[in-house]
């Protein structure tokens, strides 16, 4: 339970604006919520794609693709190509992935070896599941095998139980 | 037997997969949605039943080569699609020992490709019925600017749009029975013709209305129903919304129109909620014809129609409520299988916030939370029925996250629980608390004042105060609340106007 600050009533977690008196449970809250008027909802998709989640879909010709695996020290840095395909290279198959996330535990954590793709088309990056056994998840959302998402700044994708964050620089 | 789901998609498998991959799809599918475990839920039994269905067909050698060969055969390359991308108020939660609440923000968003499409190109023609009140309140200004509205729209209309007109006091008499708009000059004569008389009876008129209109039901039409009235229906407000259930089912959609201040809001809101429609208060005669005439405006533009989503929550999680964004702000219901959203237009998403409670004592781990389908037909499309499917899960972690909620999450909450204040306080008022009422209220003046909203903060301090030495709101104060407090989460107030 988190107690309201301004009427003290008890609300459950996860609640954001008091059930009561509808003030913000939410520290930050405050200054989202008075912003001048919200854009209108009728401007192209492609505008409230980049205003509803967590940052740009925008990716530049020059930029480079950031990604934090949990728990690894360091980032992996990369200028993707046309298609990468990340997954876990394995002695018994011929095929081999542009990235390869053994050294993180993709074995224990359930990564296919050939798991998911990241694929360049024009300025966005899309992610595409290629027919994982433990599936792939963009912030919390299974993936289809084969039809590819969006990928945008801040994204958290799950190769079965490995969770990466997205950055794009 | 033509199967018009895909059933890949529904078991969330590849093209290739093999019949242990399907199996085991299945199997970890009905883990959640089979009625054995899940009962409560609706739309998880009208999910099983697809992903059943599904299941079936994949496993049948002979029907999955016979489904893919006219998937290869249709081809992809024309078709247009939509797609639903959900985002969680929170991507890992902590465990906790009591109950707590997540947000989903689930969208649907139009082919990128329909944007540029010409208007005239696309196929989206009306099936349109007006069901006007002429009851004797309506006499004078309304009425006419209610004639002066319909003139415009039939303008509005061509030869391929089918218009019905309806005109119903405590009778309801077919003034335009359901015809392309060919000769516009006789139409707007006949509708000139309304004069105001008796009482209001709804369900007259409704059923008269959808019976014209299911005269040209049809696939690639926008089946729609406009409901325009300024009174109170006495006795048959049951029966009005079961023929607005039977509507939904058909594929007719049913907006409500409430002018001036007797008319039942909470009953309008019902139809149109149940049928994917949109319920609105129109406070001044002069904006009947702007109001109409825009709300026709929009229907043509619609890319995909009919559509409508389903929500299968894991066995112990509970969907508290849905409410509808964009394009138009409109309470949902959660108690049927399938939540009717309307037409989805080509140039802007449906946006829906669903507030879901997590049991307590989650084990750590990654856990399944919702599965969320949204069908819908799209009108250029030759094989209308689309679907896409969302499968949520989270991560139960005990090392919290920094990460702030995304802000289209917060900004739209934010306003909604302005509109759920004012509704809490009707509550009260309705059980006799006034002194709660009464507090609400305030509480909600002194939410309104702080974003901004000056006018609709005098209103509600007045009405705060009228309910403390009356123990009632003034009708149209009642009304005003609800829905600007509504219509703060379309952003700007002009938005309407446009």
């Amino acid at each position: 339970m988190i107690a309201c600050q301004y009427c003290s009533h008890q609300n459950r977690e996860g609640v954001m604006f008091c059930e009561e008196c509808g003030q913000s449970l939410h520290a930050v809250a405050e200054r989202t919520i008075t912003v001048s008027p919200t854009k209108r909802f009728d401007q192209s998709v492609a505008d409230l794609a980049a205003k509803v989640t967590w940052g740009t879909a925008r990716f530049g010709h020059d930029a480079f693709i950031i990604i934090h695996i949990r728990d690894a020290t360091e980032p992996i840095i990369l200028k993707p190509s046309e298609k990468l395909v990340v997954g876990r290279a394995d002695n018994t198959s011929s095929t081999k992935p542009d990235l390869d996330l053994t050294p993180f535990g993709a074995l224990e954590k359930g990564v296919s070896r050939i798991h998911a793709a990241v694929c360049r088309s024009e300025d966005t990056l899309t992610l595409v599941d290629m027919g994982s056994a433990n599936g792939t998840h963009l912030n919390g959302q299974r993936l289809v095998p084969d039809q590819p998402r969006i990928l945008r700044d801040g994204d958290e994708i799950r190769l079965g139980k490995l969770v990466a964050h997205v950055y794009f620089k | 037997m033509s199967f018009n789901i895909d059933p890949y998609l529904t078991l969330g498998i590849g093209r290739d997969a093999s019949t242990e991959e399907i199996k085991s799809a299945y199997r970890r599918i009905a883990r959640r949605l089979h009625p054995d475990v899940n009962h409560d839920s609706l739309g998880a039994t009208s999910q099983f039943q697809d992903v059943t269905l599904a299941y079936e067909l994949l496993l049948d050698p002979i029907r999955r080569r016979e489904y893919d060969s006219q998937y290869n055969r249709r081809g992809n390359e024309s078709n247009f699609f939509f797609n639903l991308r959900v985002t969680p108020s929170k991507r890992s939660i902590m465990p906790l020992k009591e109950p707590q609440v997540v947000y989903l923000l689930a969208e649907i968003l139009p082919d990128p490709r329909a944007r540029d499409q010409d208007q005239t190109q696309r196929e989206s023609r009306l099936n349109l019925t007006l069901v006007l009140d002429h009851s004797n309140s309506m006499n004078g200004t309304r009425l006419d600017k209610v004639k002066v509205a319909a003139h415009q729209i039939i303008e509005q209309l061509n030869e391929h749009d089918i218009l019905s007109v309806i005109a119903f006091n405590d009778r309801a008499e077919v003034i335009i029975a359901a015809t392309p708009v060919n000769n516009k000059q006789s139409l707007k004569a006949k509708i000139s013709m309304m004069s105001a008389s008796g009482g209001t009876e709804i369900f007259n008129g409704l059923s008269k209305g959808i019976e014209q209109n299911r005269r040209f039901l049809g696939p690639k039409l926008v089946n729609h129903v406009v409901l325009l009235t300024d009174g109170n229906t006495f006795g048959d407000q049951d029966k009005c919304l079961d023929l607005a259930r039977e509507a939904a089912q058909q594929g007719i959609s049913i907006s409500a129109m409430g002018l001036g201040q007797e008319w039942n809001d909470e009953f309008l809101d019902e139809i149109a909620s149940i049928t994917g429609g949109t319920s609105s208060y129109i406070n001044t005669a002069n904006a009947v014809v702007q109001f109409l005439n825009d709300h026709v405006r929009n229907l043509s533009n619609a890319f995909a129609e009919r559509v409508r989503m389903s929500i299968a929550t894991d066995p112990d999680v509970k969907i508290e409520s849905a409410f509808k964004l964009a394009p138009h702000p409109q309470p949902l219901t959660t108690n049927e299988s399938h939540i009717q959203l309307g037409s989805l237009q080509a140039t802007r998403l449906i946006s829906v916030l669903l507030q879901f409670q997590l049991p307590a004592n989650m084990p750590i781990g990654f856990r399944s939370v919702a599965r969320l389908v949204a069908y819908g037909d799209i009108l250029s499309n030759q094989q209308q029925q689309f679907q896409a499917l969302s499968d949520i899960s989270l991560e139960i972690t005990d090392q919290p996250s920094s990460e702030e909620p995304p802000v289209a999450i917060l900004d739209a909450l934010g306003k909604l629980t302005l509109y759920r204040m004012q509704e809490r306080a009707q509550e009260a008022l309705a059980t006799g608390d006034i002194q709660e009422a009464t507090r609400r209220l305030e509480n909600l003046a002194t939410r309104l004042l702080a974003i901004g909203e000056e006018s609709l903060a005098h209103e509600a301090r007045a009405e705060a105060l009228r309910v403390a030495h009356t123990s009632n709101l003034s009708d149209q104060g009642r009304k005003t609340l609800k829905y600007q407090t509504r219509f703060l989460l379309l952003g700007s107030s002009e938005d309407k106007a446009e």
